[in-house]
């Protein structure tokens, strides 16, 4: 998969308008959009560390600080630190019948870092244990966020004695939802009983205080040759910020971070585009929904030599992921005009939904009440969205827009593995379409590289992927419906290359 | 550029018939070297000390650096005892103690010379002229450098299992001198 995500030849325009290869992307069967990582609204399911698998309720990684309690990295390397066991000699070696004792000590398998290298006594239990250091600050830090946490409930106390006199006609939408004590309490007139935290006031906090003479430095410091093997690195500096050692003899292990696991939401429709599996064992999805088994595939097979002003053959393969046949047009980048929406858009959600299914052009009139226009109206009012950018592509090149549309048959990952001869009966044109096997197909195309492009530049070309998408949703929930099909459009960004010189 | 080989196997040493030796390569006691192994004497012989393991495509390589080629006196590339040159290792150094390390790809250039003790990491390419100092470790991708406690520990285990299994699966060179 490296030449999908390393290489960025091939890139589609997301709804909102950034270019991102196919395995960047995200589709949303729901509103029938494109879309990518920076116009999905990013969910932290559950926290977990990657190294021992172990699953961590939010409030628990909060008081832990996003750390593992048991694994530990490296400080020199970062990397994970394993447990080694060796043997050392008996307490008491003048008695004979003392048997070797077994210890366990932290190893780096990277940089041999190991915690004897720091005087860390080795541990008899392999399980944990190893000393924990004490943040010198631990108590300034806790009384400043004591300071803060009192500071926060004055504020919010004062806020709600401003909202008290003027009482709101309407109940709010959070009001709705969250029916708490505290609600109710507000609703019946009762004053909210003091906080425990209030009535203690928290004593006042010093000021940090600004030293005027700092201590000199050592006179040795410029003259004495710095040896490098001793001192620390600021990676290594900063990864203990409480501490921050300056010489390698005083790095300690660190508790492993935490990962996440998270999920996606589209945020116009509020559906998820992506939930992992909550078990941190298993890398499969609940939901999945990625452009790449959705919208078909570009892959650009050749390219003839560009040159300014002549015309050059481009054969690119299209491949059609989806379990159902659909129909591939090529058409010019003005047929898709910018999504560029004005304020009105971020204002005025409701007509925005609206207006999506009449885009999305429905086949047939059965489908008149498409699945997506029941599903925008019952779906909940979008939080926030995110206001599509004008697309800075700039195109380099002239493509001949084929009249002729063709058929993409639907995957078979059986057919992968049969070798027979297959006869199709797609009636391709055969000056579009020059090869075809099971859902893959290469077409040619002219392309014109542009002459006000100089020596070098980079030949990108542009056009709009129109294929039919078929909705699977509306089967699933009503069953006598037929898939519902609609036209779905995606500008798509070539960069086939650099300019070369001319033919003589 | 050398025409002949001579290879001189010490009694102890167990030599797969596939490793490659080109040159005046002296092999010591104890030493195994895996088939594929390619010990190039190209500019002068080599000597391998004891109870080394070389490994599978691993490239002990003595070539002179270009402004050293006029020198008139052959330099003799000494490699120590307890030395693992991991597989696919490619050691040109101009010298190398004790109790070293190459690990999988690495590469060290005809500059440097090796101490006791030192590791040198996975893919980790030094080439520039210096002294190794003892007990270095080199690594990750930028090569970052430290310095050990104490060297690494003997791989008696592995030798000694590998001195059993080589022999049977493989046809091993026959030494050709006493201890």
């Amino acid at each position: 998969m490296a030449y999908i995500i390393e290489q960025e030849v091939v890139k589609y325009v997301c709804t909102c308008g950034l270019l991102k290869p196919i395995s960047k992307l995200y589709f949303c069967r729901y509103c029938l959009e494109v879309r990518c990582g920076f116009c999905v609204c990013h969910e932290v399911d559950s926290h977990f560390c990657e190294k021992c698998l172990e699953n961590m309720p939010s409030a628990e990684a909060r008081l832990k600080k996003n750390r593992c309690g048991n694994c530990l990295i490296c400080p020199s390397c970062l990397l994970h630190l394993s447990v080694r066991a060796a043997t050392v000699g008996p307490k008491n070696p003048e008695d004979p019948k003392a048997t070797p004792r077994k210890v366990v000590y932290l190893h780096c398998l990277m940089c041999r870092w190991s915690s004897r290298d720091v005087g860390i006594p080795d541990q008899i239990a392999a399980t944990g244990g190893w000393p924990e250091r004490e943040n010198v600050y631990n108590v300034r830090l806790s009384e400043i966020i004591e300071w803060y946490k009192s500071v926060v409930l004055l504020e919010k106390q004062q806020k709600l004695e401003k909202d008290k006199k003027k009482q709101r006609k309407y109940m709010s939408f959070t009001d709705k939802t969250g029916l708490t004590a505290e609600m109710i309490r507000k609703r019946i007139g009762l004053t909210e009983p003091p906080n425990p935290l209030l009535k203690t006031k928290a004593k006042p906090l010093e000021g940090a205080i600004a030293k005027e003479d700092v201590e000199e430095l050592p006179d040795n410091i410029f003259t004495q040759p710095i040896k490098l093997n001793e001192i620390t690195t600021v990676q290594q500096r900063l990864l203990q910020p409480e501490w921050q050692p300056v010489t390698v003899d005083k790095l300690f292990p660190i508790h492993k971070h935490l990962s996440v696991k998270q999920s996606l939401r589209c945020r116009s429709c509020e559906h998820n585009v992506s939930k992992p599996e909550f078990n941190p064992n298993s890398v499969r999805f609940k939901i999945q929904l990625f452009a790449y088994y959705h919208i078909p595939e570009i892959r650009i097979v050749t390219v003839e030599p560009l040159r300014a002003g002549q015309p050059a053959e481009l054969l690119l393969k299209f491949i059609n992921p989806t379990q159902h046949q659909t129909v591939v047009t090529i058409l010019d980048l003005s047929s898709m005009p910018e999504l560029i929406q004005d304020d009105k858009c971020s204002a005025d959600t409701s007509t925005d939904d609206e207006l999506k299914p009449i885009e999305k052009e429905p086949l047939s009139l059965s489908l008149t009440q498409s699945a997506s226009l029941l599903h925008t109206t019952l779906s909940r009012q979008p939080s926030f969205t995110i206001k599509p950018r004008q697309t800075k592509q700039q195109v380099g090149a002239d493509i001949e827009i084929p009249a002729a549309n063709f058929v993409l048959p639907p995957r078979d990952d059986a057919a992968e593995f049969d070798d027979s001869g297959e006869n199709y009966n797609f009636n391709d044109d055969p000056r579009l379409v020059k090869w075809r096997k099971s859902n893959k197909a290469v077409i040619k195309l002219q392309i014109t590289p542009s002459t006000d492009l100089n020596l070098g530049d980079q030949v990108v070309v542009g056009f709009v992927m129109q294929h039919i998408y078929t909705n699977t949703i509306a089967t699933s929930v009503e069953k006598d419906k037929e898939p519902q099909k609609c036209q779905h459009k995606i500008r798509v960004f070539l960069s086939l290359g650099n300019l070369l010189g001319s033919s003589e | 550029m050398t025409s002949r080989n001579n290879i001189k196997i010490i009694a102890g040493a167990i030599v797969c018939h596939e490793a490659k030796l080109r040159g005046d390569v002296t092999i010591g006691a104890g030493t195994i070297m895996h088939p594929c192994a390619f010990v190039n004497a190209e500019a002068g012989p080599i000597i391998i000390g004891e109870k080394c393991l070389v490994e599978e495509q691993s490239k002990i390589t003595h070539r002179v650096p270009f402004d050293r080629v006029e020198q008139k006196n052959v330099p003799v590339l000494i490699i120590g005892s307890n030395n693992v040159f991991e597989v696919g290792c490619n050691v040109e150094a101009c010298r190398i103690g004790d109790n070293n390390i190459f690990e999988s790809k690495c590469f060290v250039g005809n500059k440097v010379t090796v101490t006791n003790g030192c590791i040198i990491g996975a893919g980790c390419y030094i080439t520039e002229e210096q002294v190794l100092p003892e007990n270095t470790i080199i690594y990750g991708e930028n090569c970052l450098q430290r310095e050990a406690l104490c060297g690494p520990g003997q791989q008696t285990l592995q030798m000694d299992t590998l001195s059993k299994m080589l022999p049977n699966y493989h046809r091993i060179r026959k030494p050709n001198l006493k201890s």
